[in-house]
């Protein structure tokens, strides 16, 4: 483990930020660490870079206790939110002034902001000031100036939040593309689920100050091991009940059932679809259309759900009667998420 | 703004009149008066007024009280804006209050409290005997009380714009490892710059013209511890109503001259403010 | 004082090491050797000084004087504003400059103008005579002063309140059908209304302790026209230093409440403008 964290807590007065916060990193990983706001993500990448002090509890980069190490002396890159650049100077003196600050013979510093320049692509704006630059530009030259120093460890807090949404898009592949080249390792922060899945090899989430689990963003996703991050992710449809939708097993103490869109299929009374038998009749009660797709609210069994149909397949209307199976649901007991299958699935179906 | 009715369009005018009548008989009467007072008996008078040998040291006294004056809370309204805004610590509302106390204290009390410290009265006076310091009715003590009457004037236009801006600037530099001076010295002080000269000019402003406080510190000393605002009440209470108000002329250009200069800072800030994000 | 959490921005001891040393030995000290002072006297005594019809009616003077000014600088002072921000004129930056002359001009300089102007054989005072009202010399003549003094402090706390106020309010006002009359009692005057309590308070304030431009308008004859600064100042001229204390002490504390009310109305009147964004 290349950056590690042993039973950090911290309070500010009565609030609990961390709460016995224990993970790992392996070098040279983009980590994503997720969760909504408040629940304690940017204060632990700022105790990281030693912006804040932990109550207890170490933190171990390269195998070395750095808690009483001065936050200037851990070899980390920030970016931070608000990307801090220095308004009253040029891109060139923002990114150079970590170099100027370890006394870099003028040379060096030239040769090396030059290289990063070209790397963050805005050769030709060196002498703009940032309040001259797009957010993206911003961005990059925070990006720049955090590397500039040659850091061990990258930190970017809530990078893309200050980006609208069509150039942030660009930068996510931008950003991950630009650190799987530079092998940094690398840690950010970020409340959008999307965000997370898309650029981090692996997702810590957070939750009221503890971690709720770590993995890969496809197993994160896919199987949630906490009643949090099953809710978290996708656009979910909650209710308390399932017992109407037959073929699921019973769960004990069972509180919240969790439906993503994706584990709905709504097909018109007249499609064709394989598993009609034990579909379950539903009416659209909304049709809206998004970006990539159609999508549905149904009512079924006294709860309405979300769904997606493409732009290909045959539109349904409003009050529409619907066949509606769903072929998985997350179901809740204390903290713990179970998913659960349709038994139909299961059993052979005779394709009509 | 929607179309303008004739009925509005008087009380516009109505509030327009009454208010250039205002200004033109409250502010600019005064300011005239003191120009044509100050000329009534020809040039020659008034030259003979303004370089007669006390107003020339009165000038002198009164420069020397607001440029320490300045100085001083230069570096108080420095240090207290980058104490009170970059940390958190216990105490720092009291602190804050404290800081503004000063402005809301009558400047005859401002004077006597300096009195009372190192007058006769106090417990340390033998002390400065001893050590044969004159602060009251002498220099220090005029500088003493220019500086109190004048306390707040620039860590109050420093700390809200430090405040609106936050830390994030001054945290990234200290990360890669910059220090307290260069971070001020290259980040926050270009940040500052309008704020502080406007602050410096209210401070200048309102130390060259305080009279309260340092009437009662000062002792009236002619040609010692008079300042101009001091010797032109002498004039004026000896009846010699021209040199008072050609002393006075002096201070009524340097009174334009400080709006002048606070419009231009006011004006060059506001347009430095909008180039920003 | 300790800080709850350490910070990377480095200077802390410094910063906040200058700025309790310089408050300590301007502020803190001076201020508490008033309350030192008057602590060796007893109780009695301190009624028995403070009780003298002559300093209760000084009492009386300033604080008459001080409210009506501040009543009319707190109605100009609406309408200056109103006039700065919602309407253009030939001249309004010039106007808007002079506003602020109060704060620039030494007080002692206005003072003198002030009475020259008033005064019998003056310009107003001339005018006035044949109607047989005396300015100078006279209650009237302080409020003067006071409004003079007193003007910039309402103008510069409503100008920004109105000035934020979203011009789509009036509009959809407007066109709802709300005569203007309406639409200014009932959606902008409540908007002014705190911002117009700071700026009367912070005047008021500032014209409790005002000596400068009274003492010479004022004239200072006991019960009629000594207001409570000026009683301190002969106090200290016969050096009655326990009494001039006492008083300025019992100022001192209708100062600081002064103070605490203008901070409670703020409070509120920030909120509305933060509010709004």
């Amino acid at each position: 483990m290349y950056v590690e964290l042993k039973n950090i807590n911290k309070h500010f007065g009565n609030f609990k930020a961390s709460d016995n916060v224990s993970f790992g990193i392996e070098k040279g990983k983009l980590i994503g660490l997720l969760g909504p706001s408040g629940s304690g993500k940017t204060t632990i990448l700022r105790m990281i870079a030693g912006l804040e002090t932990p109550d207890n509890g170490d933190i171990i980069i390269d195998g070395k206790v750095i808690n009483n190490v001065p936050a200037s002396k851990r070899g980390i890159g920030f970016v931070f939110q608000s990307y801090a650049l220095f308004r009253y100077m040029t891109v060139f003196e923002n990114i150079a002034f970590g170099l100027r600050v370890l006394k870099k013979s003028d040379s060096e510093i030239k040769d090396r902001v030059a290289e990063l320049v070209k790397l963050i692509g805005l050769d030709g704006l060196e002498n703009r000031y940032p309040s001259q630059l797009s957010g993206g530009q911003r961005q990059r030259v925070a990006f720049a100036r955090a590397l500039a120093p040659n850091p061990q460890l990258l930190l970017l807090d809530e990078p893309f939040a200050a980006i609208d949404a069509k150039v942030r898009q660009e930068l996510r592949h931008w950003l991950k593309e630009m650190i799987a080249k530079l092998g940094v390792t690398s840690i950010f922060v970020t409340h959008d689920q999307d965000e997370a899945i898309e650029v981090a090899d692996e997702i810590i989430i957070m939750n009221k100050g503890r971690i709720d689990q770590i993995g890969k963003p496809l197993d994160v996703y896919s199987t949630p091991k906490t009643a949090f991050v099953a809710s978290f992710f996708g656009q979910p449809s909650i209710f308390k009940d399932y017992s109407k939708f037959r073929r699921f097993d019973a769960v004990e103490g069972a509180e919240q059932t969790i439906v993503r869109p994706e584990f709905v299929k709504v097909t018109k009374k007249t499609e064709v679809q394989k598993f009609k038998n034990s579909a379950e009749e539903g009416v659209v009660t909304d049709v809206a259309f998004r970006g990539s797709g159609i999508e549905l609210s149904v009512l079924v069994n006294g709860v309405t759900l979300t769904a997606r149909r493409g732009f290909d397949e045959p539109s349904v209307s409003v009050g529409e009667k619907v066949d509606v199976f769903i072929y998985r649901i997350f179901v809740t007991a204390g903290d713990n998420a179970y998913l659960l299958e349709n038994k139909s699935l299961r059993e052979p179906v005779v394709v009509i | 703004m929607y179309k303008e009715t004739k009925s509005s369009k008087a009380v516009k005018w109505f509030l327009i009149g009454v208010s250039v009548l205002f200004v033109v008989l409250m502010l600019l009467l005064p300011l005239i008066t003191v120009i044509t007072e100050a000329f009534k008996q020809g040039f020659a008078v008034y030259e003979k007024a303004v370089t007669d040998n006390y107003t020339v040291k009165a000038f002198w006294l009164t420069l020397e009280a607001t440029a320490l004056a300045v100085v001083i809370n230069t570096v108080f309204g420095l240090s207290a804006a980058w104490s009170l805004t970059k940390f958190h610590f216990r105490g720092k509302k009291i602190l804050t209050t404290l800081i503004d106390l000063p402005v809301t204290v009558s400047p005859i009390i401002a004077g006597l409290i300096f009195l009372l410290t190192f007058g006769r009265q106090s417990p340390i006076f033998p002390l400065l005997q001893d050590w044969d310091v004159k602060i009251v009715f002498a220099v220090p003590g005029i500088v003493l009380a220019t500086i109190f009457v004048t306390f707040p004037f620039i860590s109050r236009e420093l700390i809200p714009v430090l405040e609106a801006r936050g830390n994030d600037e001054e945290e990234a530099a200290a990360l890669m490892g910059a220090k307290g001076f260069t971070i001020f010295r290259k980040i926050t002080f270009p940040h500052i710059k309008w704020a502080f000269l406007y602050g410096v000019v209210l401070c200048a402003a309102r130390a060259m013209g305080e009279f309260g406080a340092v009437s009662v510190i000062s002792g009236h000393l002619r040609g010692k511890t008079n300042t101009l605002p001091l010797h032109v009440e002498i004039l004026f209470n000896e009846f010699q109503y021209v040199p008072a108000f050609a002393v006075a002329s002096i201070l009524v250009l340097l009174a334009i001259f400080i709006l002048i200069a606070r419009s231009l800072i006011e004006y060059n800030g506001k347009k430095k403010n909008k180039v920003e994000p | 004082m300790k800080r709850t959490n350490r910070s990377v921005i480095p200077g802390f001891g410094l910063t906040t090491g200058i700025t309790l040393a310089i408050l300590s030995i301007v502020v803190l000290i001076p201020l508490a050797s008033l309350v030192v002072f008057t602590a060796h006297m007893s109780l009695d005594e301190i009624v028995a000084t403070i009780t003298r019809d002559r300093v209760l009616s000084s009492f009386r003077v300033s604080f008459v004087t001080a409210f009506v000014a501040s009543l009319i600088n707190a109605v100009m002072g609406v309408v200056l504003a109103w006039v700065l921000v919602k309407y253009s004129f030939p001249l309004k930056r010039l106007i808007d400059g002079m506003i602020e002359l109060p704060f620039a001009l030494p007080t002692a300089v206005a003072g003198i103008a002030l009475t020259t102007l008033t005064a019998d054989t003056g310009l107003v005072g001339g005018f006035f005579a044949k109607f047989g009202v005396k300015i100078a010399f006279t209650q009237a003549g302080i409020t003067v002063a006071l409004v003079f003094i007193g003007i910039p402090f309402v103008v510069r706390a409503v100008q920004p309140v109105l000035e934020k106020l979203d011009p789509a309010y009036e509009e959809a006002a407007g066109v709802l059908g709300a005569s203007r009359s309406r639409i200014f009692w009932k959606i902008v005057f409540p908007e002014i209304v705190p911002a117009a309590l700071t700026g009367f308070g912070l005047a008021f304030g500032r014209c409790l302790g005002e000596y400068g431009s009274v003492v010479f308008i004022a004239g200072n004859k006991p019960f009629e026209t000594e207001i409570v600064p000026l009683i301190i100042m002969s106090e200290l001229q016969e050096y009655d230093y326990a009494s001039a204390t006492t008083i300025a002490l019992v100022m001192l504390v209708a100062s600081f409440v002064t103070l605490f009310l203008v901070n409670l109305i703020q409070t509120r009147n920030t909120r509305i403008l933060k509010g709004g964004a």
